[in-house]
């Protein structure tokens, strides 16, 4: 019962030789014959026998210095026979390799456990990652970030001094509740558009200034950029689309390039769909803005409507990201204009907004 | 006449085994934030290697993943060290050192490359055995340097054209210090017929609106394999490639779709039948004598020595 049908390789020459392997009690006894038909035995002691990890059904032990000598063995029942033979040896270590022997049903439905793991990881564990790593980072460093990243980008448009300093003015005037210094540049550009950097510079282009008609539409649109500054939105876009492509490179490392185009296609679909949570997020910070300072929520319904007139139904605000349907923020800012009450007429906005309507004429 | 003597590598591998493979590996290594990887790496060869036969015996790979970790870490120390001195030249805004930030990281770049086919090729071998007879690459680091160095600026000045010159000077050398046990191989390419082909291949496939890319695939294929001889004492094996268009088509198209079609999931199920297709038209003609291949130690220890630090056989490069 200790005899097993073995092959044996001497580690000199490539020889495969069918042998008889024998437990014996402190040795592993192994015979066969040679080519030339004599009966050769070799003696393995048993601490020196190491067991060689694979996937396969194939028993792999090797002995010696280098070059080793290797012993397959086919056989089901060695394990269990080892075991009981030397039971104070441990043959076959509990790896994880050990899990590729199960079944291919078991490995398919493991292979499924984890996949569902890692997709919620995904959709979940990253943005919330993306929202913890950009609340933790320091203040200074993201207004000095933003600074850099304002200096670097400004030459490349070309600012309306006087209007900056008229929307400025008009920005001091409204309660935004953010602890950031907001900082407002008007450029010369005929898109209606609008975007704010980390750590508080505001970027309007004078298109957008263009086709508003009231104070109340241009306040909307800054405390909707302004949200964005206060809740780090573009930090926290930043690192969940570097999350994103860290997890799937990591993911897709060994796969090949075809893969990797649609895994990147789809990181930025779920970027895209991250953003709008981030739009709706800046919109009811800057409604809630506009209810605490009394000013009238209509703004966000006739901002919304220029949007929509605009851009279609695709309206975009921000640079990189793409905004909820114009629709909907439509319907949400009316629905809020419905249910406000305590709306003053803010007599020194009117007069600022005059100033800056001026400054566009000129 | 006798009858050609011709053997063949099998590829037993499993879709499903391997997908295990990658799932355990990919998670593993997240879990982790990456540092799982060289054990992924050897769990991965392992598998490939033990489902690739020859003569009825396995092959086996003997590298471990605590191995391939120190080769990770200095490769991504020194990755790390290029990227900074690119992005510290970056950051100072001043161009003279955006100049020397930018070469310093391309230069590195350019050295690192033979660097890591060398140490790749002997950690490689010198862990790869078929019935307990290791492999081993003997190559000089310096003169495999200086070939490619050498190679790639000769390349640079004549727009490209040496690059075809250059991939056969590299494949002669690999196979030149390529050895199993006594057993040693040689690569009979030439630069002109290698670059005309590609040539040929090139323009063919514009005009084709790249059907005859298969074809062009085909006879690179063809170019490499054909071309590989070895050495048993006086005997002369050849190379011979069986593949054609038509099996690189029904490859490539069925593979392409197995993975679009299954948004990349089945990835594993197309690399075995990719393995399959490779070994399946490789032949090795001539009278080989697989019981007679001799032990050669000297290779082994060679590579477990200091040279194990470059090792970068690791899928950043």
């Amino acid at each position: 019962m200790y005899n097993f049908n073995v092959r044996y390789y001497d580690g000199r020459l490539s020889i495969a030789h069918d042998a008889t392997l024998t437990l014996m009690p402190d040795h592993w006894l192994i015979h066969y014959r040679d080519p030339s038909g004599e009966l050769t035995s070799v003696r393995w002691a048993v601490p020196g026998i190491v067991t060689d990890e694979n996937f396969s059904s194939l028993f792999i032990f090797r002995f010696g210095e280098f070059p080793q000598q290797t012993l397959e063995c086919k056989d089901d029942s060695l394990p269990a026979t080892l075991r009981q033979r030397y039971p104070e040896r441990i043959f076959f270590k509990k790896g994880i390799t050990r899990v590729f022997k199960w079944s291919n049903g078991a490995i398919a439905g493991l292979a499924l456990v984890l996949l569902t793991l890692l997709g919620l990881g995904y959709w979940f564990g990253l943005p919330w990652l993306a929202g913890a790593a950009a609340s933790r980072f320091p203040v200074r460093t993201e207004v000095s970030m933003g600074n850099t990243m304002y200096e670097n980008m400004i030459q490349a448009y070309d600012v309306d001094q006087r209007l900056t300093a008229a929307t400025n003015d008009f920005a001091k005037s409204i309660d935004f509740k953010t602890p950031y210094p907001i900082s407002i540049t008007v450029v010369k550009k005929d898109e209606v558009n609008a975007f704010a950097l980390p750590g508080g510079h505001i970027v309007v282009f004078d298109g957008i200034i263009r086709k508003m008609k009231t104070k109340e539409e241009f306040a909307a649109l800054l405390a909707h950029e302004v949200s964005h500054v206060h809740y780090r939105h573009s930090l926290r876009n930043i690192f969940r689309s570097l999350g994103g492509y860290l997890f799937l490179s990591l993911l897709l490392n060994d796969i090949n390039g075809i893969v990797t185009v649609l895994a990147d296609n789809s990181n930025m679909l779920a970027n895209l769909t991250y953003s709008r949570e981030l739009e709706t997020e800046a919109d009811q910070k800057a409604m809630a803005i506009f209810q605490a300072d009394g000013l009238d929520l209509k703004g966000f319904v006739d901002l919304f409507t220029v949007l929509k007139s605009e851009h279609g139904d695709m309206g975009s605000l921000k640079l990189l990201s793409t905004h909820p349907l114009t629709e909907e923020r439509l319907r949400a800012a009316e629905e809020m204009a419905e249910g406000q009450n305590g709306v003053k007429e803010d007599d020194e906005l009117e007069i600022k907004w005059h100033t800056i309507e001026k400054t566009l004429n000129k | 006449m006798e009858q050609q003597e011709t053997r063949q590598v099998t590829f037993h591998g499993e879709g499903a085994k391997l997908f295990g493979i990658y799932i355990v590996n990919i998670l593993l290594t997240l879990v982790t934030f990456g540092l799982y990887y060289p054990w992924a790496r050897a769990a991965l060869l392992k598998y490939m290697y033990e489902e690739s036969e020859f003569e009825g015996s396995r092959f086996t790979f003997h590298g471990t993943g605590k191995e391939m970790f120190i080769g990770f870490i200095k490769a991504i120390g020194i990755f790390l060290g290029l990227y900074c001195v690119l992005l510290g030249g970056i950051l100072s805004q001043k161009p003279t050192f955006m100049m020397i930030g930018l070469a310093v990281f391309y230069i590195g770049f350019l050295l690192l490359i033979p660097i890591a086919i060398h140490g790749a090729l002997r950690y490689r071998t010198s862990r790869s055995s078929w019935r307990g007879i290791h492999f081993g690459y003997p190559g000089d680091r310096k003169e495999f340097l200086n070939m490619f160095i050498v190679g790639c600026i000769i390349t640079l000045v004549t727009f490209g054209i040496y690059g075809a010159w250059l991939v056969i000077e590299i494949r002669k050398y690999i196979f030149k210090n390529l050895r199993f046990g006594n057993i040693t191989f040689s690569y009979e390419g030439e630069g002109g017929a290698f670059f005309w082909l590609n040539v040929k291949g090139y323009f063919l496939t514009l005009i084709t609106l790249g059907i005859y890319s298969f074809w062009w695939v085909k006879d690179l294929f063809g170019y490499y394999v054909n071309n590989i001889r070895m050495y048993q004492g006086d005997t002369r094996l050849t190379f011979r490639s069986t593949a054609t268009a038509g099996g690189y088509f029904k490859l490539i198209v069925v593979n392409m779709l197995i993975i679009v079609l299954s948004l990349g999931l089945a990835t594993p199920w197309a690399i075995v039948r990719a393995m399959q297709f490779v070994f399946a038209n490789i032949h090795i003609d001539g009278p080989l004598d697989v019981d007679a291949i001799e032990q050669t130690e000297g290779d082994y220890s060679d590579a477990t020595g200091e040279d194990l630090a470059d090792m970068i056989d690791i899928g950043i490069v």
